[in-house]
């Protein structure tokens, strides 16, 4: 095929022009339809998709890969920042997908935010959001990451305090930055580093000159900046806090895209640290912990909104894990399936809470099975999908990485941490949906349950069917770079299937358990679940109170008062004082009698001078 | 004894006097204070001039200057005293002795 560099080039580059051209319509001039600008960008967002399907089925059919080096932007003596775009495999295949989901969620968000005044700003946000998600999974250099990187962060701040009358949502968007702002203290780090050794912050002079050096230092700072990002264990209660915002926010940025930034850093900046067993070690052991611990606390919450995000969290830790296992493509590969099935899983929950008036505790929901079926039938995608049910879209990432994963020499401890954390997954899946679906209804009579709206189904729909077929054409279109393992005892193979089964059926069990009339005493097993594992509220009161406490001192104890109080003004008062009243102590007074002592004195001495 | 050195020596014996045994007021002491620099600016410079010593020529000016000085102070402690005892008795000013 002739000219195929031409035509990839062009493509992308239409494709970003459609998706940044609103935001300079909207500054250009403003129409006299209030509403006008959504459909605007929900129009863009569709046909930058479209028209980024071109470069993905030439890239499918004939493996183009290129980087497009645009503009020398700047250079300080040897070291030179260009703007390029690198279009391998990840970036080709993450964006149409990313613009599907987007699509996806602004059709929704059209119905969802009808009422609120400032809906155009909203989707100028969401739209600026995905040219930095766009502009993060594009670089090809460090830089150019970076400021993507960065574009996200604040972003998901403006977007999780929409609604900023409200305190808890503006305390959720400073976590969100607070926790992010540690993550990229590591890539901040990481960045200094590798500018100072390997001189450049192009990935392929990066690759080529680390070959030699000892990487430990800059991965570790990539690691903690995907602990920051993606909410791995120890920088990880920003995500179930960021559900303050409206849903689409938590769809698009928490689910499916921004939270996969740190995962995909680590992906694409694979090659350095695919030979440092310490640093996946590292991902490894970190990925396991957050896998196993978010899905203990998502068993017993009871916010529809905190169960969800939570299965997002330990599905990141699961992609963790796989890099950890130095698979690099079943993470990528994962991060596309999941974003589908999160997504649709996200908005179903919004159409549930909307339907019951605002209700968001699964505890008074049920029975909606059979008044909003589209949406619960969704969710049950959805939730089959997330556990890795045979052949739909969750199955081909998570199966093959469980494979992988017992098929290493590798840490057995995290290998028992994942399938444990795998049939967990299994059993909140099955709590939500017997909680908010099945049986009967909980939830007070009159509720305006409407799902016949154009704007909510269609989105459901297309994202049910990309749940459905897209692990399937991704695992079809291309090989994986490495050879998976193709031969195992039948007990591994089906080891996933297994637990997963295992962990639905007790699960069942223990949520029927409710009907047959057993005495429940309260036992104090789960407090740590429904704590968080006590990490928020140690880390947000401990640490803060002890900084806070240690600059008071500094500042009043060792400057104000030692300055002022110690060597200072104060001093000269307190000591003059101090003397001048043991000195008025001693004296008597009685001048009188003093002058004339010394008088008579005075003359004794003269006279007898004379003698 | 010349005429002049008894007259400043005399001078100064009575100001020492009347400044140890004044009775009330501290306005007199503080005279008395006066009258004792005068006679000493008197005997500094009868003293380089009858003796021709250039060396000490300058002490009677800085006599005076410092006189001026205390005078000044003392006048500043007077106005203090009347302005927080009401008179410049000088009973007044024994506070442990009455």
């Amino acid at each position: 095929m002739p000219s195929l560099h031409i035509i990839l080039t062009t493509s992308f580059i239409i494709t970003l022009v459609i998706l940044i051209s609103p935001v300079f319509t909207s500054i250009l001039y403003k129409s006299l339809n209030p509403i006008w600008h959504t459909h605007h960008i929900k129009t863009a967002v569709k046909m930058a998709f479209f028209t980024s399907l071109l470069p993905l089925f030439l890239h499918v059919h004939t493996g183009t890969e290129l980087t497009i080096t645009n503009l020398h932007w700047m250079n300080i003596m040897t070291f030179d920042i260009n703007t390029s775009i690198k279009l391998d495999h990840l970036s080709i295949t993450f964006v149409p997908i990313a613009l599907y989901v987007t699509w996806a969620i602004l059709e929704f968000a059209s119905w969802y935010m009808k009422s609120d005044p400032n809906i155009n700003q909203f989707f100028k946000f969401l739209l600026i959001f995905l040219i930095a998600m766009v502009t993060l999974v594009t670089a090809n250099n460090m830089f150019q990451l970076f400021i993507g990187w960065e574009g996200v962060g604040i972003m998901s701040f403006l977007l999780i305090g929409w609604w900023w009358a409200r305190a808890d949502a503006n305390t959720a968007a400073l976590q969100a930055v607070l926790y992010n702002r540690v993550g990229d203290v590591g890539l901040i780090f990481a960045l200094g580093w590798m500018a100072t050794n390997l001189n450049s912050w192009e990935m392929q002079q990066m690759f080529i000159t680390a070959k030699s050096l000892d990487m430990n230092a800059p991965v570790i700072g990539l690691i903690l900046a995907a602990t920051g990002k993606s909410a791995q264990f120890g920088l990880h209660p920003w995500l179930p806090s960021a559900m303050e915002g409206p849903t689409p926010v938590s769809a698009l940025l928490h689910s499916s895209t921004m939270v996969v930034a740190g995962i995909f850093l680590l992906v694409r900046l694979m090659p350095l640290m695919q030979d440092n067993p310490f640093a996946l070690t590292t991902c490894l052991i970190l990925g396991a912990l957050t896998t196993l611990f978010t899905t203990i606390c998502a068993l017993t919450q009871n916010d529809i909104k905190k169960i969800i995000a939570f299965s997002t969290s330990s599905q990141l830790g699961l992609m963790m894990v796989t890099i950890g296992l130095n698979q690099p493509y079943l993470a990528f590969l994962h991060i596309c399936t999941h974003a589908f099935f999160k997504a649709m899983l996200f908005l179903c929950s919004r159409v549930i809470i909307h339907a019951l008036k605002n209700e968001q505790d699964i505890r008074k929901m049920g029975g909606l099975h059979y008044l909003i079926p589209t949406t619960t039938s969704c969710l049950t995608i959805g939730s089959l999908a997330l556990m890795g049910t045979p052949f739909l879209a969750g199955f081909f990432s998570k199966d093959a990485i469980i494979e992988a994963l017992n098929n290493s020499y590798l840490n057995a401890w995290a290998l028992a941490l994942t399938l444990l954390a795998t049939s967990l997954t299994a059993a909140y899946s099955l709590r939500m949906i017997f909680f908010v679906y099945m049986n009967f209804p909980r939830f007070p009579a009159l509720s305006p349950i409407n799902e016949n709206i154009k704007s909510i189904t269609n989105p459901l729909k297309r994202l049910a069917w990309g749940t459905i077929l897209a692990g399937l054409l991704m695992t079809c279109a291309v090989l994986p770079p490495k050879p998976p393992m193709l031969s195992m005892p039948p007990y591994i193979k089906l080891t996933a299937l297994v637990i997963t089964i295992l962990g639905l059926t007790i699960a069942l069990e223990l949520a029927l358990f409710t009907n047959k009339q057993r005495p429940y005493m309260p036992k104090q097993y789960f407090y740590f679940s429904t704590m968080l594992g006590y990490y928020p509220t140690i880390m947000h009161r401990f640490f803060p109170y002890t900084f806070l406490k240690l600059s008071q001192t500094i500042a009043s104890m060792t400057i104000d008062q030692t300055s002022l109080e110690k060597t200072g003004p104060k001093t000269i008062t307190s000591l003059n004082l101090s003397l001048a009243t043991t000195t008025s102590n001693i004296q008597k007074g009685m001048n009188k009698t003093f002058l004339s002592l010394f008088f008579t004195t005075l003359m004794i001495i003269i006279l007898l001078n004379y003698y | 004894m010349t005429p002049i050195q008894m007259t400043f020596s005399t001078n100064f014996l009575l100001g020492l006097m009347g400044l140890t045994f004044h009775r009330t007021h501290l306005l007199s002491a503080l005279l008395r204070l006066e009258s004792m620099m005068l006679s000493l600016f008197l005997a500094t410079s009868l003293w380089a001039l009858q003796l021709s010593t250039i060396n000490i020529a300058t002490v009677p000016m800085l006599v005076l200057a410092f006189s001026a000085c205390s005078a000044s102070s003392g006048l500043r402690l007077l106005v203090a005293t009347a302005r927080t005892h009401g008179s410049d008795h000088m009973q007044n000013l024994n506070l442990l002795q009455c």
